[in-house]
């Protein structure tokens, strides 16, 4: 927690704050016989409004389970999340969500599936309207209103997906791994897109990610989990300028420093004493693309 | 558009390969490619009505078109046929109607709260769906009466089956992500129904729905000629015990046409409300 204290202003509420959260699963078949797999354990964080903080870690140490839960899709066993000092109980439209597999209603079209959100929020069908209008204009979809998500590319359903969640207006946005099923060259643009998006929403932005690189580009803050149990190793603030889309940032000597840091943070994770036999290179858990 | 039609485009869960072949750019209207189908139908009638002129084919037993088609008028005009299928029709609507009845709501109860129960009794279930109500006809007489009753009782069972399996299939099927996704917005248990696994589970209900008005149809016929004293199956039967040769072709040529307009009735439904799985990225 201390490294937390400087990167607070401390007037001011946090819009999230992660209290001590754990999540243990019972796991009956494996060669092992049934056991506890502690996939978070004690994870504290606290966001401020607007801001923009990603998560990294290797597989298994629990970043998409900690995203379920923010999203009140699942349940922690122990510890609580808090937004504007509200518990959460439950999903609710205050959070977006976007999905690494776009999870798009294929019977609707590009309109359709942006006002899901807002049906749900009973927004009446002219407003409706006007609303979607605004937020495929802003994902950059203008025209293509009427396709249905097949007819889509992977990046171009990525966008929809962003709209969806944008639409009904939450304050956070929630996005688990959602440019991991696309091509390095649509990733860079969907990057360079999103920056721009929440610059000119500002909302909260929790990224769930595999890659070091995608991480330090985009936050604020980056989170670095390690895996057996989940827990917060390390939280590194990015001090790197913004605006940083459509810059060469990614050549910038800081950005590689920033990015070796946390490689190394991810490397020198402290032996899991309580598996000693099961002990790996962490960074052959981290995808391709994560290394240097 | 920055983002060019590249790549990630490994998830396509609702487009099988199969479906994109009906997308080929159409032939323009003068060519004879497009009109092969239509051709070969009428060769078809025209050989048939040939035949028998030409010998060979004794129309004593194969009666021509233009002789059927005479009949049938006849049949018609005498108003006993409008009787038959009417009836026929109300028997088979009945039986299917109460079958999606019964077997769209349990399909989503097996398929979708009750796996483990679903997973127990499927056994039971495909092999009671293989049981031929007509080796059993007797029991149903037995147990329904010689009435209605007991054709209504043979279309429910033979059509019950493939549409509770194909909604079983189509509520399996659904893709979890979209689930959570519509959860994630905190949508409420009846819009989730609703808005989200009655539309992803639509194609495999059709699908079932297509199946089981055809076996419904195929098997009312069948019913009527063994146990009925109006309908388009006894009129066969008729015809067939009297050696109307004519007649029984004029009924067959209807029950076939009948059949047809089901399916494509069926076809055209499907394609409106679950057209979304076919229309392929190649238009506009």
């Amino acid at each position: 927690m201390s490294n937390l204290a400087e990167n607070i202003i401390p007037d001011q509420e946090p819009k999230i704050v992660i209290r001590n959260i754990g999540r243990t699963f019972h796991i009956k078949k494996s060669p092992a016989g049934p056991h506890d797999f502690v996939a978070l354990q004690e994870i504290s964080l606290e966001v401020q409004k607007g801001e923009f903080v990603a998560l990294v870690g290797p597989s298994g140490c629990g970043k998409s389970t900690l995203l379920d839960i923010l999203a009140g899709l699942a349940k922690p066993n122990s510890g609580a999340v808090f937004i504007d000092g509200k518990q959460v109980t439950g999903p609710a439209l205050d959070r977006g969500i976007v999905l690494q597999g776009y999870a798009l209603f294929p019977w609707r079209t590009v309109r359709q599936n942006v006002e899901f959100g807002l049906e749900i929020k009973k927004v009446a069908k002219g407003e409706r309207r006007e609303i979607s209008t605004r937020f495929i204009d802003l994902v950059g979809l203008k025209g293509f209103e009427d396709r249905f998500p097949h007819e889509l590319s992977g990046g171009m359903k990525q966008r929809v997906a962003i709209a969806r969640a944008l639409a009904y207006d939450p304050e956070v946005l929630l996005m688990d791994e959602p440019f991991a099923a696309v091509d390095a060259q649509t990733r860079e643009t969907l990057q360079d897109e999103l920056l721009r998006i929440w610059e000119e929403t500002r909302k909260t932005i929790i990224f769930v990610t595999h890659s070091i690189e995608e991480a330090v580009f985009l936050a604020d803050r980056v989170a670095v989990l390690t895996a057996n149990p989940g827990t917060v190793r390390e939280i590194v603030p990015i001090d790197l300028p913004r605006p940083r889309q459509n810059s060469d940032i990614r050549s910038s000597p800081e950005f590689g420093w920033t990015r070796h840091k946390i490689w190394e943070l991810l490397q020198n994770q402290p032996p899991a004493d309580h598996r000693a036999g099961e002990q790996r290179p962490v960074a052959d858990a981290i995808s391709p693309s994560a290394a240097l | 558009m920055a983002c060019a039609k590249k790549g990630g485009d490994a998830v396509r869960p609702y487009t099988r390969s199969s479906d994109m072949a009906d997308t080929s750019i159409k032939e323009p209207f003068w060519s004879p490619a497009r009109h092969l189908d239509k051709l070969s139908i009428v060769l078809f009638f025209a050989a048939w009505e040939a035949a028998p002129r030409l010998g060979g084919i004794v129309e004593t037993f194969i009666a021509p078109p233009s002789l059927v088609l005479k009949t049938l008028v006849e049949l018609f005009r005498q108003g006993e046929m409008l009787g038959h299928v009417t009836i026929s029709l109300s028997r088979a609507v009945s039986g299917f109607g109460v079958a999606a009845l019964v077997a769209i709501p349990l399909g989503f109860l097996l398929g979708g709260g009750f796996r483990t129960f679903e997973r127990l009794v499927a056994p039971v279930l495909r092999f009671l769906g293989q049981v031929n109500p007509f080796s059993l006809f007797s029991l149903f007489v037995l147990l329904f009466g010689i009435g209605e009753f007991s054709k209504g009782a043979m279309i429910f069972w033979v059509s019950l089956w493939p549409i509770l399996f194909n909604t079983i299939n189509g509520v399996k099927s659904i893709d979890p992500l979209l689930v959570k996704s519509a959860r994630s917005m905190g949508t409420g248990l009846t819009t989730l129904f609703f808005k989200v696994i009655l539309p992803a589970a639509s194609p495999g209900i059709f699908h079932g729905l297509k199946l089981g008005s055809g076996t419904a149809f195929f098997m009312l016929i069948a019913a009527e000629m063994i146990g009925a004293s109006r309908g388009l199956g006894w009129l066969v039967w008729n015809a067939q015990i009297n050696f109307q040769m004519p007649q029984l072709f004029a009924a067959t040529v209807l029950i076939s046409v009948l059949g047809l307009s089901l399916n494509f009735t069926f076809g055209a439904l499907e394609e409106k409300l679950t057209g979304w799985r076919r229309k392929s990225a190649g238009e506009s």
